[in-house]
């Protein structure tokens, strides 16, 4: 009994890290370090006269602020660096723990009479806490983790942690606020892995730095990775595997004569390897049984979800007397340009002409030195996060595809729509079913909707991203920047890599999003579509404005043909 | 704090921290060049030492000093496990995990690529050497540069004769190494797949064989601070570990990416930990933290290292 609720405990802590690691895919290698805490801060608060239940609560507590802070670090970390900072976590908090004594109680650890007893008279409240209490408590947390993450897949919490798991980049672009979010992830999994460590504590009684060394940290990584990516199940498996450690290593010990904590340690390494190595056939064996299955919802209708509400020929987007330098070199060199709704606007001119960085301002990734953006006609502060430049109206699509792992067309459209909600705590409250709710779920969904209609993808809502061409892939980029309904599109080199017929294809859903009261800001290098599609051209050369105008204007520009022939008379 | 135990902190500090420097120099050498952060590094520089001594002395090493013949093949030897594991990891741990451009691709595969390497490499020698700790002999014989082994100190301080020469090699092999990827061919060839793996195979580079290269370079690096490291004190093979997180600390006190900047940040790291340990209100416990909570700290603060830009990681 006391072994089940043992295990019971690790998998609180292993949920926790799962949501880290498999679901938001921020490598953490220290979650050992958050259920040490949770097992001696409970064990040394409880011994400074406090009661039990308020010595487990501070502790989660105090291991989720702990894991919020390493979060605002985590904001500013590449993944990489996340790993090492982590591994370097899970080591500072068992040196400490060897090295003070009075923290840890030494080599023997911190010792409590069991079983505890829970008193609270003002609850009326006297129990001891047998094991099996312990069994049902560990499994009721465990079940009702397993059932969120489960019933979570397609709500705003779902969709954010997808979002994460693509990259910062792709997510940041669609409006998702993705430090807030890494902050939030990485509390919740530090809480939950000190709620694992506090359990444990109260149900032995005893708690002692060897069983809280970087090993743990290693387990509980290798019982999220074995169940592959974004799994409710997946975790379950791990511990369970993990449960067999011990008596697997027991044995083990016996029969080579080595100590049984080598033992471990070897089985640990050997688990890790065969995750590793079985990683990527599993994830193939996952899509095939479609375990992973999202299901988005997608509705259709007439009065269109993403309606703009602008009139045509409003100003979108204005870019006045913007500077942008890299390093020494300057790329703009004060670059004016206006965006209006119902128009696609190409931005064109030689490679090196500062396009793509005119677009990266304009989106807010690159600020501006000098110069102003204004987003229909409010000046945008110059350093703001890519997201608020999404809810303020200005979205933009990457130059190379990114997909959102291998999500359906609808899901990962479903992630662009998220932008427009605004409705705090929607996840929780959408698992709750409550109307608000799922008034906005509605929404989403008829967003869905409407974008894959505008891009022309309406009969592939179910198909996965590995199954899409090329084309298709940037139609869907489109697609999910269009739902965040955000009037002004920033779309870079989308016809990159297409053929003749994908090219029209384009143009024609180009067309259409300026028709429906979009303004599109189109960088391109193929001039046969940008003089088919797009109603002003302004070609930049050496960060400055060469011309503004029509096709006709412009093809016509004598300093434009000098610019892309040279002197040359042809 | 006396100043005859300032200055011996001092001189210890410098020694230490010069192999904190070959380790960091390894690691911050592989970081450039596939953008992975080399988890295992610790543990070859460890493994390298205590595998050799494992074939030359066997499974009771002890402080004996070595004839000549066992001190020649603990060296031979630490130098070639230490190529060969680095060599190993490379292809079962990195190799898999990089992209088209042979930089890092899948994070988390490498994450646990490296941690992986790193626990077999822990596990197999703690099976091999099961005590917690052992004493290796020291194969260059510097503790016989003097008759006692050690030197007194102006102030009263005492110092092992040994910490001379290991600082002196340590920094003798970080400047051979420098000077190797600034002068020689294959080195400008390692410098520019750290630059850009695009352009240097256009250049007519072959990637994968500078990759084994460098890594290998790394091999010879953590065997060179493993041999310097082991025999100063009593030595377990989890050890390891911190040694590497040591020498990723060392790495990221300048600017990741930087050998010269390893090695300096490695100096300063182990002249900092020496002081705390013999600061009489810090002492041995808040030394053996300090490193961690530098690497920690730092890496919140600037993730491309302490004096790189601040733009170096924008994803």
């Amino acid at each position: 009994m006391t072994t089940l609720a043992t295990d019971l405990y690790l998998l609180v802590a292993a949920y926790g890290l799962a949501i880290a690691v498999s679901y938001a895919g921020l490598p953490v290698l220290g979650q050992g370090a958050f259920v040490a805490v949770g097992a001696f801060g409970t064990s040394q608060l409880a011994a400074h006269g406090f009661p039990l239940g308020i010595a487990v609560i501070t502790s989660i507590a105090m291991s989720g602020l702990a894991g919020y802070l390493v979060g605002f670090a985590a904001a500013r970390l590449a993944g990489a660096q996340l790993a090492l900072a982590t591994w370097a976590l899970a080591w500072l908090a068992y040196t400490a723990l060897v090295v003070f004594p009075r923290l840890s109680g030494g080599a023997q650890g911190l010792t409590r009479a069991t079983p505890a007893h829970l008193v609270s008279p003002s609850l009326g409240l006297d129990m001891t806490l047998q094991p099996w209490v312990h069994v049902l408590v560990a499994a009721a947390v465990d079940v009702g983790l397993a059932v969120v993450l489960w019933r979570s897949a397609a709500t705003a919490w779902g969709l954010d942690l997808a979002a994460l798991r693509s990259g910062a980049a792709l997510a940041d672009s669609l409006g998702v606020p993705v430090q807030r979010r890494r902050r939030a992830v990485l509390a919740v999994a530090a809480a939950l892995g000190a709620a694992g460590g506090a359990g444990t504590a109260v149900l032995l009684g005893v708690v002692a730095p060897a069983d809280y060394s970087p090993l743990l940290s290693l387990q509980l990584f290798v019982a999220v990775l074995v169940g592959g990516t974004a799994t409710w199940w997946g975790p379950a498996i791990g511990v369970a595997l993990l449960a067999a450690l011990p008596w697997t290593s027991d044995r083990l010990a016996g029969a080579i004569d080595v100590d049984p904590l080598r033992a471990r340690a070897v089985l640990t390494a050997v688990l890790l390897v065969a995750a590793i190595a079985t990683r990527r056939p599993v994830a193939r064996l996952i899509r095939r049984l479609g375990l992973t299955t999202v299901t988005t919802e997608v509705v259709t209708d007439e009065h269109g979800a993403l309606h703009i509400p602008t009139s045509p020929g409003a100003l979108l987007l204005q870019l006045r007397g913007v500077e942008s330098s890299y390093g020494a070199v300057r790329i703009l060199d004060g670059v004016d340009l206006e965006l209006r709704a119902g128009e696609v606007h190409a931005l064109i001119g030689p490679n090196g002409s500062g396009k793509s960085t005119a677009l990266r301002v304009a989106a807010g990734v690159v600020p501006a030195d000098a110069g102003q953006v204004l987003i229909q006609s409010t000046a945008a502060p110059t350093r703001v996060a890519a997201a608020d430049r999404v809810r303020a109206g200005v979205v933009r699509t990457l130059q190379r595809t990114v997909s959102l792992g291998d999500l359906a067309v609808a899901t990962q459209v479903a992630v662009g729509a998220r932008a427009r909600e605004r409705a705090p705590q929607l996840g929780l409250r959408e698992l709750l079913r409550t109307p608000s709710a799922t008034r906005v779920a509605a929404a989403r969904a008829s967003a869905v909707g409407d974008a894959v209609q505008l891009v022309g993808l309406s009969n592939r809502t179910t198909a996965a991203m590995t199954s899409l061409d090329s084309a298709e892939q940037r139609l869907l980029q489109l697609a999910r920047a269009v739902a965040t309904g955000a009037p002004a599109l920033l779309v870079d080199e989308p016809a990159a890599g297409m053929s003749a017929d994908q090219r029209r294809r384009l143009g024609d859903v180009l067309r259409t999003l300026a028709e429906s009261g979009r303004g599109v800001l189109l960088v391109e290098h193929d001039l046969r579509l940008v003089g088919r599609v797009a109603d002003r051209v302004t070609v930049l050369a050496e960060g400055r404005v060469l011309a503004s105008g029509t096709p006709e204007d412009v093809r016509c520009d004598e300093r434009v043909r000098r610019a892309y022939l040279g002197d040359s008379s042809l | 704090m006396s100043g005859g135990v300032a200055l011996q902190a001092l001189v210890v500090g410098l020694s230490v921290g010069a192999v904190y420097g070959l380790v960091g120099l390894g690691f911050s050498l592989l970081w450039s060049l596939t953008r992975v952060l080399a988890f295992a590094h610790g543990d070859i520089v460890i493994g390298s030492v205590l595998i050799s001594v494992l074939a030359v002395i066997g499974t009771t090493p002890v402080a004996l000093s070595p004839n000549v013949v066992h001190s020649l093949a603990l060296v031979v030897l630490a130098l070639l496990f230490g190529v060969a594991l680095s060599v190993a990891s490379y292809a079962v741990a990195v190799r898999p995990f990089l992209g088209r451009t042979h930089r890092a691709e899948d994070l988390m595969g490498w994450v646990a690529g490296g941690v992986t390497a790193g626990l077999v490499i822990r596990t197999a020698l703690g099976v091999a050497l099961p005590a917690a700790a052992y004493a290796v002999p020291d194969p260059l014989h510097f503790d016989q540069i003097t008759v006692t082994g050690v030197l007194s100190l102006p102030g009263g301080g005492t110092v092992g004769v040994r910490v001379f020469p290991v600082l002196l090699i340590a920094i003798a092999v970080a400047i051979a190494t420098d000077r190797f990827l600034v002068l020689s061919r294959a080195g400008r060839a390692i410098r520019s797949v750290a630059d850009d793996p695009d352009a240097a195979t256009l250049c007519g580079v072959a990637i994968e064989r500078t990759l084994l290269l460098a890594f290998a370079i790394a091999g010879v690096l953590a065997a060179v601070a493993g041999l310097l490291y082991a025999p100063a004190g009593a030595v377990g093979v989890d050890q390891g570990v911190l040694l590497g997180l040591y020498g990723a600390a060392a790495a990221l006190l300048g600017r990741l990416g930087s050998p010269r900047d390893a090695v300096v940040g490695g100096v300063a790291l182990g002249v900092v930990q020496q002081l705390t340990q013999a600061s009489p209100h810090l002492g041995a416990a808040w030394a053996s933290l300090l490193p961690l909570a530098v690497l920690v700290v730092v890496l919140a603060v600037r993730p491309g290292g302490l004096l790189a830009p601040r733009e170096a990681f924008a994803e």
